[in-house]
C-alpha cells in the first residue's frame, strides 16, 4: 500500500480535514490530519483501509505545539501507517480512539500522564505509570532532569 | 537419542570455608561441639549442665548470643521478589549452577518469615512506602542488602525524576553489592559478608 | 457470598517482578480485574533525551531485562534510521545471532518461571542450567551476562572470538536434546494438564482489538511474526517456520514457546554457517567520528562538539521475544534524540488482562498470568 492508495480512501471522506499523506520509510505512510477530524478517520482507517490492530500512541511535545500520534498495523497489507495530527499547547485535547481500537486505552492513559494530552471521552483516565496526584507532566521539554537532591520537591509524593 | 556431555560448565567453586563452625573462636566453649558423638539422650542433660554453669558463670548473653548468631547466620531466608533487572540475577544463584541454598538461603514469600530484604533493583518513589511496610513487618532481627547500583545509589537512573537514589534513603542497609547486576557470585558473596556481620552481633 | 477487592502484588510470587493485580473477587470467581502498573517506572524515555545516541543503549538492556539484545536491536535500527546511516551485513547477522540467542534465553526464563507458577520445582532447574549455557555464549563475545552494550548505532561493537562458532553448534546440539525432555516434564505430567488447558482464552479477534501480540496472538491461531511480515535485519534471507497453535489458552502458549525455540535453533544454525564463510568489517565506516566507537578521536573531543545532522523519523518494529515492540526516534539534528517512544508488547498484552483472566478462579491467575510472561521492565520503562 502507498500513500497514494491512502489518500485515494480517506480523501473523499475527510476533505480538507486531512491535510497531507507523506511517504514515510518502511510504512503505509504518515498521516496528517486536523485534531477535529479523529473521529471520522479512525473508523476508516480501521475499516476501510483494514488497519485493525492499533499498536502504540504517543505524544511529542514540540514546545510550540504538541503532537499525537498513532501507529497502526494492517494483517492484509503487512504494513505499518502512522497517523498524526497537532494540538495547540495551551488547549491539548483530542478525541480519543480507545472507542475504535480499545487497545488505545492504556497507551492514551500513558500519553495523558506524561506529555499532558487530553483524551476526551476516555473512559477511564487514570494515573498508570506515576503514582495518583502526582502532578507533572514529565516528557515535556519544560520539565528538566537534575541530580536528585534538587529534584526532591518534584519525585517525592510518598 | 545421544545425549553429548554437558560442556561449558563452570569447574565446582572451591570448598567454601563455611559449615558448622561452632564454637566460636573468642567465646568460651559450649557444649554443643559434641552434638556430633553425644547421644541425644546423654546430649541433653549435660548440655543442660555445662550451659547452666556456663550462665552462671559468664552471664547469659554472653553463652546463647553465638548460638543464635549461628543460628540465624547458616538459615537467612531473604524476600522473594523481584524489583527490576538485579533479581534475574538473584534467581540465577538459585538456580543450578550457583544454588545458593547451599548456603541456607531459602526465598520466602511472606515477609513474616523473612529475615533479610534483598533489594534488588530499582526502587521507585512509587513503590518507596510498600518497601518500608514490607520492611516493617519482617521480624527482627533483620538486615537489608543493596544488590547493584540502583540499590545502591540510582544507578543508570539516577537522573530519573521517579528513581529512589539508595535504598538507603528509606531503610539502614547493612551491605551493598556493586555491579550493574552483580554477578550471582557476588550476590553470594554478599550474603557472605552479612554473615561475618551476624557472626559479630553483640547485643 | 460478598464481593470485595484483592490486591495480588507489588510483592506477591505469581508477579514475577514489581506490579499490583487488583482483583474482585466473589469467593473464588474473579469478577474484574485491574492491573496497576508503574512500580518501576524510571523514565527511560525522558533520560534518553538527555543521553547521547550510543548511551541510550545502556538504557535499552535495562528497559527490558530478559531480552537486552533485541532491545538493542529495536532502538539501532530506529536511530539508524533517523541518523541516515547504515551498517555493514556481517553486523546485521551478527545482531540476528544476538536476538536469536536472546530468545532462547528470554523463553528458558520464562520456562523456568512459569513451571514454579504451576507447582513443579525440577523444570526451574533444568530451564535456569540450559539459560547459563547461552549466558556463557553471548558473555564470550559481549562480555556481560545481562547488560550487554553490544550493538552500536552503524554496526556491532566487536567480532566474534575465534572458536566461538563450534562451540555454539555444540550448545545448539545439547540443547536440541534437552527440548524433548522439557516437553516430557510439563507435557507428560497431569498437574500441567489440569492446571493449564482451556484456562486464559483469549480468542483472536479480541487479541487483535486489545493489541495483544507475540506468542499470545499466535496461541490463537494467528500465525503473524514480523520476522516474516515486515523482515528486518537480514530475516528475509533464512529459513524459519513461525510457530502457532489454535488453542488460544495457557498450553498453547507453552507449545508455541518451544516450537519458537527449535526454530531459533534452525536460524542459529543458519546464521552461524553464514558467519564462519563471510568474514568482513562489523561496523560503517565513514560514521560520524563522534558516532563511531572506533574512530572515536582520544579524550572524546569530538564526542562533546556540538554536531549537526540531517533530521529525521525513525521507526523500528522488532519481534522480541514477548511480542510486537516498536521504537519511534525522533532527530532534531543534535547528538541527543530529540524523542524517543517505544511500545512494549508487554504493556498491550496486560492491558487486555480482563479479557482472559474474568470468569476464572483465584487459583488459576498464577498459571494465566505466567504464559503471559510479563517483564515489568518494559512495561513501565
Ligand atoms: S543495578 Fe543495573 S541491573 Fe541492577 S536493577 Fe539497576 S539497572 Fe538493573
Amino acid at each position: 500500500m502507498q500513500p497514494d492508495d491512502v489518500s485515494r480512501v480517506l480523501a473523499p471522506a475527510l476533505g480538507p480535514k486531512l491535510l497531507a499523506v507523506e511517504p514515510f520509510a518502511g510504512m503505509a505512510g504518515r498521516v496528517r490530519f486536523e485534531r477535529g477530524a479523529a473521529l471520522e478517520l479512525f473508523p476508516r482507517v480501521r475499516d476501510d483501509l483494514g488497519f485493525r490492530h492499533l499498536s502504540m500512541v504517543g505524544g511529542i511535545d514540540w514546545v510550540d505545539h504538541r503532537e499525537v500520534f498513532y501507529v497502526v498495523w494492517s494483517d492484509a497489507a503487512h504494513q505499518y501507517l502512522l497517523l498524526s495530527t497537532d494540538v495547540p499547547a495551551d488547549n491539548p485535547r483530542v478525541e480519543t480512539a480507545s472507542g475504535v481500537w480499545p487497545s488505545a486505552n492504556w497507551h492514551e492513559r500513558e500519553t495523558w500522564e506524561l506529555v499532558g494530552i487530553e483524551f476526551d471521552n476516555h473512559p477511564d483516565l487514570r494515573h498508570l505509570l506515576t503514582p495518583d496526584g502526582y502532578e507533572f507532566r514529565p516528557l515535556l521539554r519544560s520539565f528538566k532532569l537534575h541530580e536528585p537532591e534538587e529534584l526532591e520537591v518534584k519525585t517525592r509524593h510518598v | 537419542m545421544t545425549t553429548p556431555a554437558p560442556l561449558l560448565v563452570s569447574k565446582p567453586a572451591e570448598p567454601l570455608a563455611l559449615g558448622v563452625d561452632l564454637p566460636m573462636v573468642d567465646q568460651p566453649a559450649v557444649p554443643f561441639i559434641e552434638i556430633e558423638t553425644l547421644r541425644a539422650k546423654e546430649f541433653i542433660p549435660a548440655a543442660k549442665e555445662a550451659l547452666g554453669s556456663l550462665i552462671a558463670e559468664q552471664g547469659q548473653a554472653k553463652v546463647i548470643r553465638p548460638v543464635f548468631n549461628w543460628a540465624g547466620r547458616n538459615s537467612l531466608f531473604p524476600l522473594h521478589w523481584g524489583l527490576a533487572c538485579c533479581a534475574i540475577e538473584f534467581a540465577a544463584a538459585f538456580g543450578a549452577r550457583w544454588d545458593a541454598e547451599r548456603f541456607g538461603v531459602v526465598p520466602r514469600s511472606s515477609p513474616r518469615q523473612c529475615d533479610v530484604m534483598i533489594v534488588n533493583g530499582t526502587v521507585t518513589w512509587k513503590v518507596a512506602h510498600k518497601l518500608i511496610t514490607l520492611y516493617e513487618q519482617m521480624p527482627e532481627p533483620k538486615w537489608v542488602i543493596a544488590m547493584g547500583n540502583c540499590a545502591t545509589g540510582g544507578g543508570p537512573f539516577r537522573t530519573a525524576y521517579s528513581v529512589v537514589p539508595g535504598v538507603d534513603k528509606l531503610v539502614p542497609v547493612d551491605v551493598y553489592i556493586a555491579g550493574c547486576p552483580p554477578r550471582p557470585e557476588a550476590m553470594l558473596d554478599g550474603i557472605l559478608e552479612l554473615e561475618k556481620l551476624i557472626r559479630e552481633r553483640k547485643e | 457470598m460478598s464481593e470485595m477487592w484483592i490486591n495480588m502484588g507489588p510483592q506477591h510470587p505469581m508477579t514475577h517482578g514489581l506490579w499490583n493485580l487488583r482483583v474482585k473477587i466473589d469467593g473464588e470467581m474473579i469478577l474484574d480485574v485491574d492491573p496497576e502498573m508503574g512500580y518501576l517506572h524510571r523514565g527511560i524515555e525522558k533520560i534518553s533525551e538527555d543521553r547521547h545516541y550510543n548511551e541510550v543503549i545502556t538504557l535499552m538492556d535495562r528497559c527490558c531485562y530478559v531480552a537486552g539484545l533485541a532491545w538493542e536491536h529495536l532502538y539501532i535500527i530506529a536511530s539508524e534510521e533517523a541518523l541516515h546511516l547504515e551498517a555493514p551485513e556481517r553486523a546485521l547477522y551478527l545482531r540476528v545471532l544476538c536476538e536469536e540467542f536472546q530468545r532462547l534465553a528470554s523463553h528458558l526464563m520464562w520456562y523456568a518461571a512459569f513451571v514454579q507458577d504451576i507447582g513443579l520445582m525440577s523444570p526451574f532447574l533444568y530451564g535456569m542450567r540450559d539459560r547459563d549455557l547461552i549466558l556463557d555464549l553471548l558473555q564470550s563475545y559481549t562480555g556481560a551476562r545481562m547488560t550487554y552494550e553490544y550493538m552500536r548505532v552503524g554496526g556491532v561493537r566487536s567480532d566474534l572470538p575465534p572458536g566461538f562458532t563450534d562451540r555454539t553448534r555444540k550448545v545448539l546440539d545439547w540443547l536440541n536434546a534437552r527440548f524433548v525432555e522439557y516437553d516430557q516434564l510439563c507435557l507428560g505430567s497431569d498437574i500441567f494438564h489440569k492446571r493449564c488447558d482451556g484456562l486464559g482464552i483469549l480468542k483472536a479477534n479480541d487479541c487483535v482489538a486489545h493489541g495483544v501480540t507475540g506468542p499470545m496472538l499466535r496461541s490463537a491461531g494467528v500465525p503473524r511474526d514480523l520476522r516474516r511480515d515486515r523482515p528486518y535485519a537480514v530475516y528475509d534471507q533464512l529459513e524459519f517456520d513461525i510457530a502457532h497453535a489454535d488453542t488460544a489458552d495457557v498450553t498453547g502458549r507453552y507449545l508455541v514457546r518451544m516450537e519458537e525455540m527449535r526454530q531459533s535453533l534452525r536460524i542459529l544454525r543458519q546464521v552461524v554457517d553464514w558467519l564462519d564463510r563471510h568474514p568482513g568489517p562489523v561496523m560503517a565506516d565513514q560514521l560520524p567520528r563522534w558516532l563511531g566507537a572506533p574512530y572515536a578521536p582520544v579524550g572524546n573531543e569530538g564526542y562533546l562538539l556540538k554536531r549537526h545532522y540531517p533530521k529525521g523519523l525513525g521507526f523500528s518494529a522488532v519481534e522480541e521475544p514477548h511480542g510486537e515492540a516498536q521504537a519511534y526516534v525522533v532527530n532534531e539534528g543534535g547528538e541527543h534524540p530529540y524523542r524517543v517512544k517505544f511500545r512494549s508488547p508487554v504493556f498491550a498484552n496486560i492491558s487486555a488482562a480482563r479479557q482472559y483472566l474474568i470468569g476464572y478462579r483465584v487459583a488459576d491467575i498464577p498459571p494465566i498470568m505466567g504464559s503471559v510472561d510479563v517483564c515489568v521492565g518494559e512495561v513501565d520503562r
